[in-house]
């Protein structure tokens, strides 16, 4: 069933092959731990309670003095045309324009490696299943290692995987300077002039802000927990105490919401938040909109015309 | 697990978030205002439920909860699921930005049928409610990784391999919540279960 172009390897061959992808991939993340334990060492325990997805929103970069409407639509609608691409020559361009939208912004590259490392679960399996689970075609070319010739490794499964990959991380990368460079609370108000139902503009705030309280709350059972001699094992029991866990954070997340918002109603909420966000469009804003949308079709357009 | 950018097709994306909209648009005329801040706890829960890992054997998984979301929230559910997936994307960058609809659509419509099935089925007494509950949250898992796979599939019989994968490998997490949900529900059903009622508003007055 097989009828690709087969390129006979030995085995010594997939094994060296192997040792060094092993060896890359430990030397990768020897670098990135000493990076992170840089950071963490800096700054102590971080305080999760905190709310950190708009720590830079003071800036002066291109980015800050972009209007957030603008930034929503043209970022949104160039992710979009990224997505829509297929080559991975195509997800390659696409990936340095949005590390370069990263430098740009001023943002922290560590916070976007953050995000790229959380992915990589999801993205290494397509990199290792593709090759050898896609469907063979007549003009693919198949690398077959003797010993192992029931699982020829398809170089077009590689191709796929690797556009898939770099799509994904040019959209990961432009989360950074779409979202910190803006308070979180003048991006939503953006989102509502842009018709988002201004319940659901209430409903982020809120449970943006209930999420790192509940962070702590959970994280403060986890540890009474620990205390009274709790080992998650792979068990029954472990289960029903986490069912009880659950249970206990639903119940107490609902308590303290009760009389929160009992409190926000006597200091006279009904049902927004005031937002005294005054917003100005500039010939600056359409342009650097224009400029975003334009890098999209033309990638697009790149993508479709390369591949005929 | 969650659909990151890049994976579906151009078409499959636009739909999703289509019909993701709809839904939405749907949930959000069905959530009294008295309720959303008791939507956004549940959002928030659900966010930080999937952070919680459950040691299996050699590694762990990370629960997912549609089945509780529903129950708890009934016609909420897909709003709150939406909003939670979008925190988990901005935040963490689980999932993704262009993928949001499809991931909703994973997630969330198993949460509206569970929460309809367990309101439907639940009964009177504990027990009942324990197993109603557990099917309904092993149930909603199960048909969230049938989603997945089926929105991987979509991609082209290329991607038959990595759609049989996840499918697999969502098994043990399937019967890992259903157990969890019967707890939580047997929980809730002994310290809070107003709870289990879906229309709070109505509760209030009552």
């Amino acid at each position: 069933m097989v009828e690709g172009q087969i390129i006979q390897l030995p085995l010594v061959l997939l094994l060296a092959a192997l040792l060094l992808l092993a060896l890359l991939s430990l030397l990768a993340v020897k670098v990135l731990k000493s990076a992170f334990v840089g950071k963490q060492t800096a700054q102590k325990e971080p305080d999760w309670s905190v709310p950190v997805v708009d720590a830079d929103a003071e800036g002066t970069s291109l980015f800050h003095r972009w209007d957030v409407r603008f930034k929503l639509v043209a970022l949104l609608g160039f992710a979009f045309l990224v997505v829509a691409t297929r080559s991975p020559e195509a997800a390659m361009i696409a990936l340095l324009l949005s590390f370069s939208t990263v430098l740009v912004a001023q943002q922290p590259v560590y916070r976007s490696l953050k995000r790229l490392l959380a992915m990589s679960g999801f993205l290494g399996m397509f990199l290792l299943v593709m090759p050898l689970t896609v469907v063979t075609h007549p003009e693919d070319i198949l690398l077959v290692f003797s010993g192992l010739e029931f699982l020829p490794f398809n170089l077009r499964g590689l191709q796929l995987a690797l556009a898939i990959v770099g799509k994904a991380c040019a959209v990961a990368l432009l989360m950074e300077p779409l979202l910190a460079t803006a308070s979180l609370a003048r991006t939503v108000e953006g989102l509502t002039r842009l018709g988002v139902p201004e319940k659901v503009a209430q409903m982020i705030l809120l449970a943006h802000r209930y999420i790192f309280v509940f962070l702590e709350e959970a994280r403060r059972m986890k540890t009474g927990m620990q205390v009274r001699g709790f080992k998650p094992r792979t068990s029954t029991e472990t289960l029903q105490v986490m069912g009880n866990f659950l249970g206990m954070l639903f119940v107490r997340s609902f308590e303290r919401t009760h009389r929160v918002y009992a409190a926000m109603q006597s200091r006279g909420y009904r049902g927004r938040f005031p937002a005294p966000f005054y917003f100005k469009v500039t010939a600056g804003d359409w342009l650097h909109a224009g400029v975003w949308l334009l890098l999209g079709i033309g990638l697009l357009v790149f993508d479709r015309l390369g591949a005929a | 697990m969650h659909i990151s950018d890049g994976v579906l097709p151009i078409g499959v994306v636009i739909g999703s978030g289509i019909a993701s909209l709809a839904l939405a648009a749907w949930s959000v005329r069905r959530t009294d205002s008295e309720d959303l801040p008791k939507v956004a706890v549940v959002t928030a829960s659900f966010f930080v439920t999937s952070l919680i890992h459950v040691p299996l054997g050699p590694t762990s998984v990370h629960l997912l909860i549609p089945g509780l979301v529903g129950i708890l929230l009934g016609p909420s559910s897909f709003l709150a699921i939406l909003l939670g997936l979008l925190l988990q994307s901005l935040l963490f960058q689980f999932g993704g930005l262009t993928a949001l609809g499809a991931n909703a659509l994973m997630m969330g419509v198993p949460a509206l049928l569970c929460g309809l099935l367990f309101n439907k089925l639940r009964g009177s007494t504990q027990k009942q409610h324990v197993i109603v509950g557990g099917l309904v949250g092993g149930g909603g898992t199960l048909l969230s990784a049938a989603l997945l796979a089926l929105l991987l599939f979509s991609g082209g019989e290329d991607f038959l391999g990595v759609a049989k994968l996840a499918l697999v490998a969502h098994l043990p997490v399937f019967l890992i919540e259903g157990l969890i949900s019967a707890f939580t529900i047997s929980f809730l059903y002994r310290v809070k279960p107003e709870l289990l009622n879906q229309r709070f508003s109505a509760l209030q007055q009552g």
